[in-house]
């Protein structure tokens, strides 16, 4: 059908083209990654490869797009429910519907050319990272909170960790202490309230970000990012550990054993 | 790093063990590990952390979970480490140092 | 078989730079890329990490060709291959707009030193790479096989994303 993405053509001449060869890894397919996998849909992206290994439920109704209540009496694999939705936008995308932990498919994760992190826990998270760093893809991750506080606040971030660049680590995004805590908890995350707005919010800033990633509207250029949001004032602000990291090299991700296979066999 | 002497130790359990590194942290594989006896399987891969993560001083990880004579929490499943998966129970305060003792108080658990 | 090169913007950027360099005689520079390997769904991932620039007086004055290096050249090529675990890839420019491809003497030649990788590190791939202004071709023998075959896509990460191997 001709004439879909008319109205995105500023992006540029071969920016149709390049959306319909990529190929987008999202990890985790709830409240962030079902919005992510409608908007990229949406956008023209021609190949995914979705991890999930949970099927729908009840409490996901109040989040995930494009669930529905038939879907938690049949027991839909999330991933499923994101290959619906991505295919009644974009008919001819290639979907891998991954219904098991990332973790279980190195081969496709590492088939991608940028993967949205969409997972609970400071340590799947960094898990997730050291992945993508060994395949030197650029690694998307969105998440929110939501903080018990007089009586509540919400906030949330999307951290960008580009290869060759300041990483979690660098941004102060995930720190030893917290995966220690995790650790302390028996790596329990999850279950957390949520809410469709403000995961729409960081999902749509994610795909943004993508976007300027590979089809830079602007001027403005940066790989790795730290975007807080407020969700209380409503304002998504870059966070200022971004200015004192990228002034540095990322000290992490330095030795060439870091990338590729270690047991990789012809 | 592990010495040449430290890595022959461990050979005696083991089927060639290989130093690696990777982000910061220092493994040794452990191929075939044989295990206490009453352990399903009797030898498995393991990977053995002498440096500290997620709240661990080091840890013992292995390619799937391992029946033994005690129940063991296996709070660590499909952990990411060089391209593969791995499994740790909970068992902790296991300081660094010389690998051969570091891996007999981590196999303590399944004695 | 697929053969997906991806490297990052920033090594791509400092690789170009030196090749770029003008040199007292050889018309052309080269360089190594020291790389890692991994499988993935649609194939095989090769991925750089380390650039090996050539000083002016590892070349050969020989007319003849744009660009001859030396034996120091390639000992420094192959000692960083069995120090690392690495894959080789040689590097030159064809400084142009558009996708390079390579002279039938960077053929020749590339299937003459490139396995010559395998007597350090058998078990690995090796190849060479073309970059252009704004573009990239390359060719990868993997191990045993007698022909290269083509890399399928070079990717540079970065912001933007470089897609070189491609028209546009």
């Amino acid at each position: 059908m001709r004439g879909v993405h008319i109205r995105q053509s500023f992006l540029g001449e071969h920016t149709e083209e390049l959306f319909a060869r990529i190929r987008i890894g999202v990890v985790g397919l709830g409240g962030g990654g079902s919005h992510i996998a409608q908007q990229s849909a949406y956008l023209g992206i021609g190949r995914f490869a979705f991890f999930d290994p949970d099927f729908i439920d009840v409490p996901n109704l109040n989040r995930t797009v494009g669930a529905t209540r038939a879907d938690v009496i049949a027991k839909t694999p999330k991933v499923e429910v994101a290959e619906r939705m991505v295919k009644s936008a974009n008919p001819g995308a290639e979907v891998w519907a991954i219904q098991t932990e990332w973790q279980k498919d190195f081969d496709s994760l590492r088939a991608c050319d940028v993967v949205f992190g969409c997972l609970d826990g400071f340590s799947q998270r960094a898990q997730l990272e050291e992945s993508c760093r060994r395949a030197l893809i650029p690694l998307i991750d969105i998440g929110m909170d939501v903080h018990k506080c007089d009586p509540y606040s919400i906030s949330g971030q999307v951290v960008v960790s580009m290869p060759g660049e300041p990483c979690f680590r660098c941004l102060g995004f995930i720190r030893d202490k917290d995966l220690k805590e995790e650790g302390r908890r028996y790596g329990v995350a999850g279950g957390n309230p949520q809410v469709v707005w403000s995961n729409g919010v960081l999902a749509s800033t994610a795909i943004g970000v993508f976007v300027q990633t590979l089809a830079p509207w602007c001027r403005i250029r940066t790989g790795s990012r730290f975007i807080g949001y407020d969700g209380d004032a409503f304002t998504l602000e870059h966070d200022a550990r971004l200015k004192v990291a990228s002034q540095a090299q990322c000290k992490h991700f330095t030795n060439i054993g870091d990338l590729g296979d270690p047991f990789w066999k012809p | 790093m592990a010495g040449d002497g430290e890595l022959r130790e461990l050979g005696q359990l083991c089927n060639g063990p290989k130093e690696f590194a990777e982000f910061d942290r220092n493994y040794i594989l452990l191929p075939q590990l044989r295990l206490p006896d009453g352990c399903t399987p009797a030898a498995v891969d393991a990977l053995l952390c002498l440096s500290a993560r997620d709240g661990y001083p080091t840890r013992l990880f292995y390619a799937q979970q391992i029946a033994s004579k005690n129940g063991l929490n296996w709070n660590a499943q499909n952990v990411a480490i060089l391209q593969r998966t791995w499994f740790a129970y909970s068992w902790n305060y296991v300081a660094s140092g010389r690998p051969i003792e570091v891996l007999a108080q981590h196999l303590r658990a399944l004695r | 078989m697929n053969v997906h090169f991806k490297t990052t913007v920033a090594l791509l950027e400092g690789i170009v730079a030196d090749l770029r360099r003008p040199h007292p005689f050889a018309a052309e520079r080269a360089g190594f890329i020291g790389c890692k390997v991994s499988r993935c769904r649609t194939g095989t991932l090769i991925l750089a990490h380390t650039y090996i620039s050539l000083p002016d007086d590892w070349y050969v004055d020989d007319q003849r060709f744009g660009c001859v290096f030396n034996s120091q050249a390639m000992r420094a090529a192959m000692q960083f291959a069995l120090t690392n675990d690495a894959s080789m890839f040689h590097a030159h420019l064809h400084d142009h707009s558009g996708l390079p491809w390579f002279s039938r003497p960077d053929i020749r030649e590339s299937a003459r030193y490139v396995p010559d990788f395998w007597n350090v590190k058998p078990m690995l791939p090796h190849g060479t790479l073309v970059l252009s202004a704004d573009a990239a071709a390359g060719l990868c023998w993997y191990p045993k096989a007698k022909k290269p075959i083509r890399i399928s896509t070079i990717t540079a990460v970065g912001c933007p994303m470089r897609f070189l191997g491609s028209t546009f």
